[in-house]
């Protein structure tokens, strides 16, 4: 058996997938767990499936107490402390650890979105623009769950454009407050929080953070909303209204609230992509378990090949986005190892290596959300007429998915932030994209000598990889050609652009998983996660065809159209595989199994 | 005494434990595939009248084994008297019913002779010559049949229920019976036992119940109690549960079955969400008929059950209910 | 106090298991999980420990997969672990078992030693009284609770039919701990971290072996067990298996 298969070490560049092959070895999986990985794991699915899904149907009904209640016991066993440095009262962990959390603990969404409000953009914003003081007064009483976070970014008419806000903040003719007016919409954790990171504007134009208490006077909160799900958490708007908020309560500087508010977005999203993993797995194990003991004509419905394609699927895809995800928090992590804790500017040094992954973490938002919403309206379906009912888990699942797909970024801008953060990348040469393009087109044009296979494990299946990021890089370099600079204003395009580069990712990292998992544990052992990847291959595959037909379609027509086609039918060209055949062999296996499985 | 069987009854206060009918049965398959005699013990303190009770079976001799210092019952006790009894007999087979009291003594006594003990068997073959004891493992998924390879003596213990007590068969004229003094010195029992008690209120005694529905982890949450009430209500029954649901607290621990439990062997045992394992279904195995809902079709419970639903309870039981109360109406 | 828990790694209670080839024991290729008596004892130990003071120390012997549960019962708040080391201590019998935790501990004193009151596959529950005789201690199974006393403790003991007794005992001494008797605890995110920098020591096969004989007895053979109950399966819908039993229940078991 191979060794070579330890966790990465070696720091790599965000967004560099698109350009080149990783070895295994320098790609984290979830197999690389160690010890304490699998026990934070089992803590939270203990206490998700313990403490929190036998009161779901009291939280759906907004028993907020009950809701402090489980926030102090996961405080109590530092789940709300992941995140937090040890001098602070946490229990800082890597974030690998965080991401586990996450996954496991969105067993029942409602809660999972109070426990992650609280834990992420209520907390994150003091930990990385804090004082010192702030910190010291604040942290310990976040980590301990005596205060509750909140985040207040979005306005009545100010959801993607935050900036455009209206809430103003002004400087108390005494210089010891500033009091802030406005309204703010959609906050989560509104209805029982303690404390607020608030937006607004100094002066009405420098836009600005603030820690705002619940007792502040001047604060008041307004009537919880009434949402299609995630009914089991709070949302409610914020009045403010001539707000005292003491001077040392500013975050940050003056004026860079964006830099506070991107940031912590960016966290909040490879933290939801984990949670739309964990709600996917259990949606898949509510619907397995469903069809084992659901008969029709005789016999279970987990019999039938239609059942166990949608089976198979839902398997597939949270299988690849255990891969995106965890991949993406190992480099991060690996970034992280490398800054200097005592240094000066330690944490710009941490929001850098995290920011680095920008790209990655909007594919984790979007791509995962997605996938959360095909996984339960698969999860209805299977349910048939059950799944449209509220006795059975699979129609609060359904709705409870879909705000994912909303909040922390819509999921197009999220598609704009994915395309748009490579260009950039690409026209300051940070990331060698440029170079790349060129040296396709060149070979494209040269004529067919493509195809040349790889050779190794899976070396199909990494031809095919290698060849859709070609297809990628191919229409990305054909739209640029064609728009240049204005290419950011074309958003279908961006978009389309943006569906290439994450299925590219998603493809890619579902590959190199099962690579390691065969690499480490054999043919017999692994053939699960094979059939997995190469089924998700075949899908990831169509939808980059679809999208690269849809850029060059747009951009060129007469025999520059017929030319690109032939190009894009060429890098696209492979011999389909029976997925069919491999989805039996998946749905069997999670079927037999009873629950998700990966061997 | 070599390749004699023994059958080591149990007795408690004073009074014979009626289990050990079950395992002289036992005894007496063995003893007459085999051909080996079959002889009885009795442990304790005045135990004269448990022997003369003995003796009325079909056995070739019954041992009163007797010392003051056997009352109360203690591991140390019991095993010292007993080793020294069977270390001057040396039976080939000893046979002790599977109860709390043989669990706390019996590997000690086996230990202390270098021997082994083969516990809570199911049952037993005969097989060219040899004997194999059939037990369960993996909590009643598989079962195991398990043979001596060393020298006897060998210990056996059975399962509550694994042989019919009713079918002991009395002997011709009643059986000579042998007091053997034990001697066991001072320092020997280290514990010091109090008197047994039951909790505050045992106000159910489930053995008396015609109708029982019982819940198991597959209850989910403690308000679902509630629907498996309804049913019980309907049916004119008694709730019980598996040992997990009153460790939780769902339901009080006078209502739990199995072996830590009551026993009980009702007219109608329904087991809602119950697995079965093998420490519960000790507890109702006894039951004329057993209705058993679970959605996990390999569920041991279907192993023992008369009618079998596969399915979510959830969706089976409320229209059973409304059944029921229409049925009764009729 | 100084208490040393004995626990052992089952298959998952949920898991499917399967047969190997030759019908001698399962396929190795299922989860697995503490023993949950032995979640119990550790608890227990845990919380005698919060008393009274002490230390707490884990023992298992099994494969590699096995240190799971040391690890997370040091994550639980266990100061140690030994860990015995070697597939073959699967195969052991209950007196093989208790002889190697006897021959692992002989250099140490502890005052008691908790087992579960069986283990969720053998099912034998033997190791903990045999290991008591083996030690020359005294021993109390199935206990609800313990007290100390005057020159030792006072324990609990369940008994059949919902009785109980009490029982005053010396130690060092040997408990077996029956599930239920506390509410376990989760592994804190605090626990876990520190369980990475505590001692664990492994004890290979060869270290033991001479305190080992051969098994005295055999698993012939492993395998499903044959019904010995003639049970008819309700088909249908919900609505129609409702109908189905009540029909049975009037017509067959006549209790309507």
């Amino acid at each position: 058996m191979a060794t070579t298969t330890a966790a990465p070490k070696a720091k790599i560049p965000g967004g560099s997938f698109l350009l080149q092959e990783r070895p295994t070895s320098e790609v984290f999986t979830p197999e690389d767990f160690d010890e304490q990985h699998r026990l934070i794991a089992q803590t939270a699915d203990d206490f998700a499936t313990n403490e929190v899904l036998p009161v779901a149907d009291r939280l759906e009904h907004k028993d907020w107490a009950l809701t402090r209640e489980l926030l102090k016991k996961t405080a109590d066993l530092g789940l709300t402390s992941v995140d937090i440095p040890e001098e602070y009262g946490g229990a800082e962990m890597d974030k690998v650890s965080s991401c586990i959390l996450a996954d496991h603990m969105a067993k029942y969404a409602g809660f999972a979105v109070s426990w992650g409000g609280h834990t992420g953009i209520g907390t994150l914003p003091i930990v990385f623009f804090g004082t010192e003081a702030q910190k010291k007064k604040y942290l310990p009483r976040l980590a301990n769950g005596e205060m509750i976070g909140a985040y207040a970014l979005s306005e009545a008419s100010a959801g993607s454009d935050a900036l455009n806000c209206r809430a103003r903040a002004q400087l108390s003719p005494d210089g010891k407050h500033y009091v802030l007016n406005g309204e703010k919409m959609w906050i989560t954790n509104a209805g029982f929080a303690d404390l607020f990171t608030v937006f607004a504007k100094v002066d009405g134009e420098k836009f600005t953070a603030f820690l705002v208490e619940r007792t502040f006077p001047g604060f008041a909160i307004g009537a919880e909303e009434h949402k299609m799900g995630i009914r089991g958490s709070s949302t409610c708007p914020l009045i403010l209204n001539d707000c005292h908020v003491p001077v040392e309560n500013l975050l940050g500087e003056i004026g860079k609230g964006h830099v506070i508010a991107f940031n912590i977005l960016n966290i909040g999203r490879y933290k939801l992509g984990a949670m739309c993993v964990g709600g996917a797995r259990t949606s898949l194990d509510n619907a397995i378990s469903y069809a084992k003991q659901r008969k029709a004509f005789g016999k279970s419905i987990a019999e039938f090949g239609l059942i166990q394609e949608k089976l198979a699927d839902m398997a597939t895809e949270i299988f690849v986005g255990e891969s995106i995800v965890y991949r993406t928090v190992g480099m991060m992590d690996v970034a992280l190892g490398e800054v200097d804790k005592a240094g000066a500017n330690a944490l710009g040094e941490v929001r850098k290596a995290i920011e680095e992954y920008a790209v990655e973490c909007s594919v984790l938002k979007v791509w995962g959300s997605e996938m959360l919403d095909h996984v339960v309206d698969e999860m209805v379906q299977i349910y048939g007429g059950y799944g449209f009912v509220e006795e059975y888990p699979a129609e609060r699942a359904y709705r409870d998915a879909r705000v994912n797909r909303i909040f922390e970024g819509t999921n197009e801008i999220n598609r704009l932030i994915i395309t748009g953060w490579l260009l950039k990348r690409a026209m300051t040469g940070q990331l060698p994209l440029l170079p790349a393009i060129k040296k396709l087109m060149d070979e494209v044009l040269a004529g067919p000598s493509l195809g040349d296979g790889l050779e190794g494990p899976l070396a199909a299946e990494r031809t095919l990889v290698a060849n859709a990021k070609k297809l990628a890089l191919f229409a990305a370099g054909a739209a640029s050609q064609k728009y240049m600079q204005a290419l950011v204003d074309q958003q279908e395009i961006m978009g389309a652009l943006a569906d290439m580069i994450m299925e590219v990712y998603a493809m890619e990292s579902a590959v190199l998983r099962a690579q390691k998992m065969l690499e480490r544990n054999g043919e017999a052992a692994s053939g699960l996660a094979v059939a997995m990847a190469q089924v998700y291959l075949a899908h990831g595959m169509e939808k980059i065809e679809a999208a690269g037909r849809k850029v060059i379609a747009a951009i060129a027509e007469g025999d520059m159209l017929r030319t690109q086609m032939a190009i894009l039918r060429r890098l696209g060209k492979h011999e389909p595989v029976n997925t069919v055949a491999l989805r039996r062999q998946i749905a069997n296996r999670v079927i037999e199994s009873g629950k998700y499985v990966t061997a | 005494m070599a390749d004699t069987i023994l059958v080591v009854v149990e007795q408690r206060e004073g009074k014979l434990n009626r289990v050990s009918w079950e395992t002289l049965t036992a005894g007496q398959a063995i003893a007459a595939q085999t051909g080996w005699p079959l002889e009885a013990a009795v442990v304790g303190s005045n135990i004269g009248s448990i022997a003369g009770e003995v003796a009325g079976k079909k056995v070739g001799k019954v041992y009163a084994v007797e010392s003051a210092k056997l009352d109360p019952y203690t591991p140390d006790g019991f095993a010292h008297a007993l080793k020294q009894f069977l270390s001057a007999r040396k039976p080939r087979l000893v046979l002790m019913p599977h109860t709390y009291q043989v669990r706390d003594f019996a590997p000690k006594l086996a230990t202390a002779l270098g021997r082994v003990l083969i516990s809570d068997c199911v049952g037993y073959k005969h097989e060219g010559g040899r004997l194999l004891f059939t037990r369960q493992m993996f909590q009643g998924k598989f079962a195991a049949d398990v043979s001596f390879s060393g020298e006897p003596t060998w210990f056996v213990t059975f399962q509550n229920g694994a042989f019919r007590g009713d079918k002991v068969e009395a002997g011709a004229a009643a059986a000579p019976i042998e007091t053997v003094q034990a001697d066991v010195p001072d320092g020997v029992v280290r514990n010091k036992p109090h008197e047994t008690f039951k909790e505050a209120k045992q106000a159910v005694d489930l053995t008396q119940a015609e109708i029982i529905v019982a819940v198991g982890r597959g209850i989910k949450e403690q308000k679902n109690i509630e629907l498996a009430k309804q049913l019980a209500e309907a049916l004119g029954g008694e709730i019980a549960a598996s040992r997990p649901i009153c460790d939780a607290g769902w339901l009080p621990m006078d209502r739990q079955i199995g072996s830590s439990g009551q026993t009980v062997a009702p007219k109608l045992y329904l087991a809602l969400g119950i697995s079965g394992a093998i420490q519960h279904i000790v507890g109702m195995k006894g039951s004329r008929t057993i209705v058993a809902i679970n959605k996990d079709a390999e569920a041991p419970i279907f192993e023992i059950a008369d009618y079998a639903a596969v399915g979510n309870l959830f969706e089976i039981v409320p229209p059973l209910i409304e059944e029921v109360k229409k049925a009764k109406g009729a | 106090m100084k208490i040393l828990v004995c626990m052992k790694q089952v298959p998952q209670k949920d898991a499917p298991l399967k047969l190997n080839e030759s019908g001698t024991w399962i396929r190795e290729d299922v989860s697995y999980e503490v023993n949950e008596p032995d979640a119990y004892a550790l608890e227990e130990a845990l919380r005698q420990k919060e008393k009274h003071g002490g230390e707490v120390v884990v023992i298992t012997a099994g494969p590699a997969r096995s240190q799971q549960v040391l690890r997370e019962a040091l994550a639980k708040g266990a100061d140690r672990a030994i860990h015995l080391e070697d597939p073959a201590f699967v195969g052991l019998d209950a007196i093989n078992t208790a002889r190697a935790f006897a021959a692992a501990i002989k250099d140490e004193k502890f005052d008691l030693i908790f087992t579960g009151l069986q283990s969720d596959d053998y099912g034998y529950a033997q190791t903990g009284v045999i290991l008591a005789e083996l030690l020359g201690w005294p021993h109390a199974t199935i206990i609800m609770q313990i007290e100390k006393a005057d020159g030792g403790i006072r324990v609990k003991r369940e008994l059949e039919a919902g009785y109980f007794q009490f029982v005053d005992m010396p130690l060092p001494a040997v408990l077996t701990i029956q599930s239920g008797i506390n509410k376990l605890r989760y592994a804190t995110l605090i626990g876990i971290k520190q369980a990475k920098n505590k001692p664990l020591r492994k004890v290979a096969l060869a270290e033991v072996q001479d305190a080992l004989s051969p098994n005295l007895l055999k698993l012939e053979r492993l395998y499903v067990p044959q019904k010995t109950k003639n049970t008819e399966v309700l088909q249908g819908s919900a609505g129609e298996i409702a109908k189905k039993l009540t029909e049975k229940l009037r017509n067959e078991v006549r209790v309507l």
